[in-house]
């Protein structure tokens, strides 16, 4: 399964010994970013060969990323990717064993301090004993600036709730104070650790229309999420982590595209040889099933995953075959972020491949 | 950080239960010790039983209030992950331990002040004006360094350990400052080593007042020493934590 072109998706594949080759590429890719910013503002967030081990566990390697004013970022990857890790390195909650975090040019503490961050947490607990609008004045109080606390409430979802005590909210509703919490301080920076985790559709839904508004107001916002269609919706740069490492960073279209992220689909008539099938230019996977409603009539239908479409059919039809009813759709973010993160764990040979 | 103060004080307020027993627990205590007691003065000590466990067991009440209030519900705030959320705040780490404070002086003022009244209506104890002022400004203040150790302990013990430790130094610390009896009446070496404890400088600020005279430097001196020892301590503990707990 190869999956990789130059361009903004770059793999990198740990483990295998064209991993420093699959680095250099990495390097020179974000250098190339680099430049292309050198003329816009200085980047808020910034991770500098970034490393963090616990044990023996790896959950940060060198990374390496950036991220500018304004952007609206996701941070996505599976449990244990090493995003909570990223988040806490980022906040300044833990220290790296090696690289540098800076934020806003200077360390995490001192741009906390001089109330630059609102973050949520996904561990982060909620004051006891006090009413939900006295805790949301607090967090706002303990910044510099702040925006009125009704609007607060209101931007949040949670204007019924304000006279109601802390202890005696839902999952969801913790939520969302939360958020009022992350954003009350009208910080430059908004940091959120899978943010709609516990929310029902509709709450979710009002949550991200809430977000928006922060990204439209120019605050740079980055959030870790599971939820492959948060990432894909709201953010305007997604960044795959996978094993402590940056797998793709892009927007969800670049990523589903590079991800072979086009489904081909077709009904076969004649005996068709798989391999010549599997031979198909840009092909990242294939399964061949017999029509069990048709039975006898040999009708097999094909499904193919591709990077490009179009050349795949055109291959197709130069097989000499003449496929029936032919679809060609696109895939999730989900499909293509799971076609990553395979793609990642596949044998050090296909990793040669991929690396080349 | 006005907001934090303000909200912590409400929230101490609000919390009935525990204002109940630490405001009640002190008095009750003081009339089983010195209840039965005569007026006889305590042997090498100028003071009988009901003047002297009045000012240590408003000593001891405050103690407990501060101490053990603050300890437990500081672990359990970092258990629950509140103060890492805080702690992403600018909020600075004198911020939070005078907020810690405030809240703890809050529930132990009215415990001091009890302890007083209980001890002038039924033990008859009797003093100058300006000696109950300033036996209560002086109990009352001097629980400020004890609630900042309350603190310390909070972050240096997690949920389950916070209990034992903070009973051990609490009642080490009541034990041999001679909050529940008389320094007079332990061996010499105890003494010795207990002088130099804020117990000690704690309860001999209002026995000097009872006795007559101002409190000794040497006891503010120890006590404020403590304070900005167990504050420092707290304060950065707090900026310093870094366990998920």
């Amino acid at each position: 399964m190869t999956s990789v072109t130059a361009g903004c998706v770059q793999l990198t594949l740990p483990g295998s010994p064209r991993n420093r080759e699959a680095e250099r590429m990495t390097t020179t890719a974000t250098t190339t970013t680099t430049a292309a910013h050198r003329a816009g503002p200085a980047p808020v967030v910034s991770f500098q060969r970034v490393s963090k081990s616990y044990g023996a566990v790896r959950a940060v390697a060198e990374l390496h990323l950036e991220l500018y004013p304004g952007e609206t970022v996701a941070l996505l990857g599976p449990n244990g990717a090493g995003k909570s890790s990223t988040l806490d390195l980022l906040l300044g909650l833990r220290h790296p064993d090696a690289g540098a975090v800076t934020l806003f040019g200077t360390t995490p503490q001192r741009a906390i301090a001089q109330g630059k961050v609102g973050a949520m947490l996904q561990s982060g607990g909620l004051m006891e004993g006090v009413k939900v609008r006295e805790l949301v004045k607090l967090a706002r109080d303990l910044h510099p600036r702040g925006y009125p606390l009704d609007q607060i409430l209101a931007t949040a979802g949670i204007t019924d709730l304000a006279e109601r005590m802390v202890d005696k909210l839902s999952g969801g509703q913790e939520q969302r104070v939360r958020f009022a919490l992350a954003t009350a301080g009208a910080n430059d920076l908004i940091v959120l650790d899978e943010p709609t985790t516990g929310m029902d559709v509709s709450s979710r839904q009002t949550f991200w229309g809430a977000m928006r508004k922060q990204a439209q107001q120019g605050r740079t916002v980055l959030f870790a999420t599971h939820y492959l269609e948060e990432a894909d919706e709201i953010a305007d740069r997604v960044i795959v982590l996978h094993r402590g490492r940056v797998l793709a960073d892009g927007t969800a279209a670049e990523i589903k595209a590079r991800a072979g992220a086009r489904r081909v689909t077709f009904d076969l008539d004649e005996p068709m040889d798989r391999t010549a099938l599997s031979g198909l230019p840009f092909l990242t996977s294939l399964t061949v099933s017999d029509n069990g409603s048709a039975a006898g009539s040999g009708r097999r239908t094909v499904r193919i995953q591709t990077q490009d479409a179009d050349a795949t059919v055109h291959a197709l039809y130069g097989l000499g075959c003449y496929p029936h009813n032919l679809e060609v759709s696109g895939l999730g973010l989900e499909a293509a972020f799971i076609a990553l993160t395979t793609a990642s764990d596949t044998t050090p040979a296909t990793a040669q491949e991929t690396a080349r | 950080m006005t907001t934090l103060i303000k909200l912590e004080i409400i929230r101490a307020l609000r919390n009935k239960k525990f204002m109940f027993f630490s405001v009640i627990y002190p008095p009750v205590l003081y009339l089983l010790i010195a209840g039965g007691a005569d007026r006889k003065p305590i042997p090498g000590m100028r003071l009988d039983m009901g003047l002297y466990f009045m000012v240590t067991m408003a000593a001891f009440g405050a103690m407990t209030a501060v101490l053990l209030g603050n300890s437990e519900r500081i672990a359990k705030e970092r258990e629950k992950g509140w103060v890492r959320q805080l702690r992403l705040t600018a909020l600075p780490g004198r911020g939070y331990v005078a907020a810690k404070i405030a809240a703890a002086a809050t529930v132990s003022l009215p415990s001091i002040l009890l302890v007083m009244i209980v001890a002038a209506a039924v033990k008859d104890v009797r003093l100058e004006a300006w000696q109950w002022i300033a036996i209560a400004a002086g109990t009352w203040l001097g629980s400020f360094t004890f609630a900042a150790l309350g603190v310390a302990i909070g972050y240096l013990a997690t949920g389950d350990a916070v209990r034992p430790i903070s009973m051990l130094v609490y009642f080490g610390l009541a034990f041999l400052g001679g909050l529940w009896m008389p320094m007079t009446i332990l061996p010499q070496w105890v003494q010795n080593i207990a002088e130099w404890l804020p117990t000690h400088a704690y309860a001999a600020l209002g026995t000097a007042v009872e006795a007559g005279g101002a409190p000794h430097a040497k006891d503010i001196a120890i006590l404020a020493g403590y304070l900005l020892l167990f504050a420092g301590a707290a304060a950065w503990l707090y900026r310093k934590d870094t366990r998920k707990a």
